[in-house]
């Protein structure tokens, strides 16, 4: 590699880079390298005022193959995922689906992700969906619950053990 | 009669009662029968941010508790309806990871074939149900409001998948407003995010996105806002009061389900609507009954 | 006794350093029919060359191999050699022992020599079976025709007519001028456009050699190089051109008047039924536009324009005619169109007057356009206090054009120029850029000068324009910053790809040229025959071919000028000899060749139920003769048997 970030001294990883389009096979080609950096993903990302989200960055950093910093980094999780990066790319490109590929690779490693994402997969390992049935509140302030509005019950899988072995196993597992 | 498998995801059956019920009590007397799924799960789709695999892995497994039934499937929320569309297009242009998925779906009996066609609110409506049939069963339009319309970021892009409407100029939702009556036009911020997808991890982030769209709706002076996303109705309607407190401003937008407009429009009993769960101020529109009337 | 002889060319290494030339020309030199064989340097110089003539006449050869380069290089050298010597010139063949095997063999000598005898055993297996062949001559008609009066054409139309050549220029607008007449003023020099323009439009006028043909359009192109014969549609104009003075009273009376979109202004200002373009047009004549005068579209009972005609020059019951011309080439110089914005939905072009087209700015800025040059919002004519500029609108796009636009970036800083010339200097500019691209001559002194204007240089693209009640907004993040910067404007100038212009597919069918996948008329090679087509005698000039700017088409449309003017120049042309040819006695009539020929040379005919090739117009491409399902068509030079032998040659596995 001839290149190196002089301030934190980190070089690219090829491996890594490669791991992008891996986690990415089977859906659009994804492959950060054609992006010009026209910017135009961040000009109109919902994420950057509030949350600094900077696609076009992520691209950029994501094709010269400085990925651990991005995998480490929390700029990842705050993509709100609205798609309109992807929409708008000249290039025909898809900074959404590379964050995505990049918060996979966080997972895989063993970061610790944001607790919102951690609690969703546990719900979802436990039974099968990313939240439990609430009581909600009318506007006069009363609780309701589904069988009070005559719905019948939420589905669920008969054999949860089952599936959740499953999910376990899927989880380890890459589209590649 | 046309049977279709209702497929709620998480958001819907779990707390987005109202958008359950208006579907359940609505759809019907357009002759569609809805079949419950009651083995199914999460579409994936939230697991996305975690791994791939099992994204398309939940996916399949819900299209292949459909395609048992012999049905095609339904999915109200946008979120699901792409990340159903997402899987079925991937493993029809991959056949490998179809092998491997049917592999695991094999240990619970499951196969799936990808021949279930997946509809959203939006296109069941508009393109199947279809605007004639929809204008015949209005019994009470609603020609005094003027709303602007919600879609859902996921309902419109990204459109190298196929969406119910088209990404950059969405004009579906508006036309089945003026169906039941309502004006609608565009406005600005028409397809800006709601936030919800961070809401867990940047909950102030979140409503600051959510509290800005219905101010920017509100100050343009719509009416209300009408939705055909849970996780847009979610923010823009449950959580409105606290979007207000995050961005300091007072906001009393009515926010809708659509359907629970069509439903009022063609005169069902409002309490079978779920109406009483919208937490915005819908009952400032005249023909919103109060919740005291309701009962 | 006459045979064979074989000549191995080193290449001075290419192909020495690889193949064993002296083993190559031992093993030549024993096969059948061979009688001499040999080896040299370089086979193209002029020893080579005179090797190859003395040997012809010293060992009394009738047939010549060359062992060498790919004959695209080298084929016509060695057969003018072989003419030179008293041979048909189809007695010759070329092995390409160089790009087809030593240059792609270079770390195997020993196979790349086997290979190297294979190709050579294949030319000479040729070569017995070769025989003399004619090429045919046919007359040249020394006129030309030019399509497309922009600058391009103007330009290829007076060099020719320069050069004594009779010229026909055929543009389907009524006035010469094209795109460049709507400029203001051109890059990097500020040149006033039609101040440079317009005297080369009078003297195209004024040319005796130039027969001018506007309000026309090619309707059919038959024949080939030397002897096209072509049909031009004149439209009907409705204004007898002899008598029209250009006075103008007609348009004045006209009832249409002020209610027909402008196309010259961009739509920015109306014209009436009856129209010139613009007042330097070329013919000073007018026209009247049949699908909005009330006479000729709907009741006839206008007779305004008639009543105030002094001249008595309106004609209504004018008709379209055919004109048919004889040439013996043609030039394309059809021109560019913009890309519609509205491609590109989230740029809002459309829903707001004050979101314009460079276009639109030029007509705007121009002192003879529709505000008088004046620069006020299009929306409500308020004061403009902020333009900002979107570069790439459409251009290096993956979903609509990939390629650049070639004149966006440049044309935009022009504007900031004019922009700043026309109004107060506290207007702000921004120009949203990807790149700046000012590779031209003196175009990045320029951008430098440019730079100087105090205009706001944002490196971003915005991802939405949005129009609010007062101002049109965009959000932009500049990369060179790393900030979000929210602009405000009161004219957004968006940038548009360019298309080849609206017809060009028909046209490219009609003459029988290729398109490249951008859908530009595609050049013979991009480097070294960028004007010529690959159909023999028609040119291509200017933004037909690709975006350019007008230095670049200018010197194409000399550059297909001269290269058409070197097929006038001759008396007579001749054909390629190896062509196909049909045996009457075996066609069956089944007609499959007609459809697979591209240059329309075969014809059945009906008489003898057989297919008929017209020699001049067959190229040799051999798509009829390997379809032909009896065996009727030959191709002359590349016989069946020959490549038959050929075959058995190559896949003779080697003794030992």
């Amino acid at each position: 590699m001839s290149l190196i970030d002089l301030t934190s001294m980190a070089e690219p990883d090829e491996e890594e880079q490669e791991k992008i389009e891996e986690t990415l096979e089977g859906l659009k080609e994804d492959i950060p390298d054609l992006c010009y950096q026209c910017g135009k993903c961040t000009s109109g990302c919902e994420a950057f005022i509030l949350l600094e989200l900077e696609p076009h960055s992520i691209m950029g950093k994501s094709k010269a193959g400085f990925i651990d910093e991005l995998v480490n980094s929390d700029e990842i999780w705050t993509c709100m995922q609205c798609f309109k990066c992807q929409e708008r790319c000249p290039q025909d490109l898809s900074p959404v689906r590379v964050i995505f590929a990049l918060k996979n690779l966080a997972v895989a490693a063993g970061k610790e992700i944001p607790s919102g994402y951690q609690k969703m997969l546990q719900s979802v390992l436990g039974n099968g969906l990313i939240q439990q049935p609430k009581e909600v509140l009318n506007r006069a302030n009363e609780t309701r619950k589904r069988e009070d509005l005559d719905l019948p019950p939420v589905p669920e899988p008969e054999d949860m053990d089952k599936v959740q072995q499953i999910l376990m196993k899927a989880t380890q597992e890459k589209l590649r | 009669m046309k049977e279709l498998g209702l497929y709620l995801g998480c958001v819907i059956p779990t707390e987005q009662y109202g958008y359950e019920m208006s579907i359940r009590e609505v759809l019907p007397k357009f002759d569609i029968e809805l079949v419950d799924l009651e083995e199914s799960t999460c579409c994936g789709a939230p697991l996305r941010n975690v791994n791939m695999f099992t994204t398309m892995y939940l996916s399949a497994r819900n299209m292949a508790l459909c395609e048992k039934k012999g049905i095609d499937l339904y999915a109200p929320c946008p979120i699901c309806h792409l990340g159903l569309t997402e899987a079925k297009e991937s493993l029809e242009e991959n056949p490998e990871l179809k092998d491997k998925i049917n592999s695991k779906l094999e240990e619970e009996d499951l196969q799936y074939e990808g021949s279930t066609e997946l509809y959203h609110t939006l296109d069941l409506l508009h393109d199947e149900i279809g605007l004639d049939e929809i204008e015949d069963q209005v019994e009470e339009p609603l020609d005094d409001l003027t709303f602007a319309a919600h879609y859902g970021c996921n309902t419109i892009r990204p459109n190298d998948l196929d969406r119910p409407d088209d990404s950059e100029n969405p004009q579906k939702l508006e036309e089945l407003m003026e169906t039941i009556g309502i004006g609608t036009e565009d406005y600005p911020e028409k397809l800006d995010c709601c936030g919800g997808q961070v809401i867990s991890d940047h909950n102030e982030s979140a409503l600051t996105k959510a509290g800005e769209k219905i101010e920017a709706v509100q100050d343009q002076g719509f009416d209300g806002l009408s939705t055909i996303c849970p996780w847009g109705h979610r923010m823009l309607d449950s959580k409105q009061d606290s979007a207000a407190d995050t961005i300091g401003e007072s906001l009393d937008l009515p926010v809708m389900y659509y359907i629970q407009l069509l439903g009022v429009a063609m005169g069902i009993e409002q309490s079978r609507l779920g109406l009483e769960l919208n937490l915005s101020p819908v009952d400032n529109l005249e023909a919103i009954e109060s919740i005291e009337e309701a009962e | 006794m006459s045979g064979i002889g074989v000549f191995i060319c080193h290449c001075g290494s290419n192909i020495a350093g690889t193949v064993d030339v002296d083993e190559l020309t031992e093993y030549a030199s024993d096969l059948n029919g061979v009688t001499f064989a040999t080896n040299y340097k370089y086979m193209c110089s002029d020893p080579g060359q005179e090797l190859i003539k003395d040997s012809v006449e010293e060992q009394d050869l009738d047939s010549v191999v060359v062992a060498a380069c790919s004959p695209r290089m080298h084929e016509e050298t060695f057969q003018a050699v072989v003419e030179d010597a008293g041979l048909n010139p189809y007695r010759f063949q070329m092995a390409n022992i160089r790009e087809q095997c030593s240059w792609v063999h270079s770390d195997d000598m020993e196979k790349a020599t086997e290979k190297a005898k294979h190709l050579v055993e294949m030319s000479v297996e040729k070569s017995r079976l070769s025989e003399d062949l004619e090429k045919t001559e046919v007359d040249v008609n020394s006129d030309a025709l030019v399509i497309g009066g922009g600058i391009a054409g103007i330009q290829s139309a007076l060099d020719l007519a320069d050069q004594g050549k009779k010229v026909y220029l055929v543009e389907r607008e009524p006035s010469i001028g094209g795109k460049m007449a709507q400029l203001d003023k051109t890059f990097p020099t500020l040149d006033c456009s039609s101040c440079i323009l317009t005297p080369k439009m009078t003297d195209v006028a004024r040319n005796p050699n130039i027969e001018l043909l506007t309000y026309s359009e090619v309707e059919e192109v038959d024949g080939s190089v030397g002897d096209f014969e072509v049909k031009v549609k004149k439209k009907a104009t409705y204004v007898d051109w002899d008598k029209c003075t250009a006075c103008g009273d007609c348009a004045e009376a006209c009832r249409r008047s002020g209610n027909v979109e402008d196309e010259f202004n961009e739509g920015l200002d109306n014209r009436g039924a009856i129209y010139t373009p613009f007042p330097q047009a070329v013919p000073a004549a007018y026209t009247i536009d049949s699908e909005v005068c009330i006479s000729l579209e709907y009741d006839g009972t206008c007779t305004s324009c008639r009543e105030v005609c002094e001249l008595d020059a309106i004609d209504l019951d004018d008709e379209d005619e055919i004109v048919e011309l004889n040439v013996g080439s043609i030039i394309v110089a059809t021109g560019y169109d913009l890309m519609d914005p509205e491609k590109i939905y989230e740029y809002g072009y459309g829903k707001s007057k004050d979101i314009i087209t460079n276009l639109e700015l030029e007509r705007i800025i121009d002192a003879s356009g529709p505000t008088d040059g004046e620069i006020h919002r299009l929306s409500d004519g308020e004061d403009v206090e902020s333009v900002t500029f979107i570069l790439c609108v459409g251009s290096r796009d993956e979903e609509l054009q990939s390629y650049c636009c070639r004149i966006g970036c440049m044309g935009a800083l022009k504007h900031v120029h004019l922009l700043r010339d026309h109004l107060d200097e506290d207007v702000d500019i921004n120009i949203c850029y990807t790149d700046i691209r000012s590779f031209g001559k003196g175009y990045e002194e320029f951008y430098r000068r440019t730079r100087d204007l105090d205009v706001n240089f944002v490196r971003g693209r915005p991802s939405e324009v949005n129009v609010q009640e007062e101002k049109v907004e965009l959000n932009v993040f500049d990369t060179t910053m790393d900030k979000l910067l929210q602009v405000e404007s009161d004219l957004v100038v968006l940038v548009p790809a360019l298309l080849p212009s609206e017809g060009t597919e028909e046209l490219s069918r009609q003459l029988r040229i290729t398109r490249s996948s951008d859908g530009f008329l595609q050049e013979a090679h991009p480097k070294l025959r960028p004007m010529d087509t690959f159909t023999n005698g028609i040119f291509i000039a200017g933004c037909c071919q690709g975006p350019k700017d007008i230095p670049d088409s200018v010197s194409q449309a000399s550059g297909a000028a001269a290269k058409a003017s070197t097929i006038l120049s001759k008396d007579k042309l001749q054909s390629e000899a190896t062509i196909a040819s049909i045996d009457d006695d075996i066609c069956s009539g089944c007609k499959m060749c007609i459809s697979v020929c591209p240059y329309d040379a075969i014809e059945y005919n009906e008489e003898d139920e057989v297919a008929e090739i017209t020699d001049v117009l067959c190229m040799g491409c051999g798509s009829c003769a390997s379809l032909c399902p009896t065996g009727a068509i030959e191709h002359k030079g590349f016989k069946d048997e020959m490549l038959e032998a050929m075959i058995d040659a190559g896949l003779t596995e080697e003794e030992g």
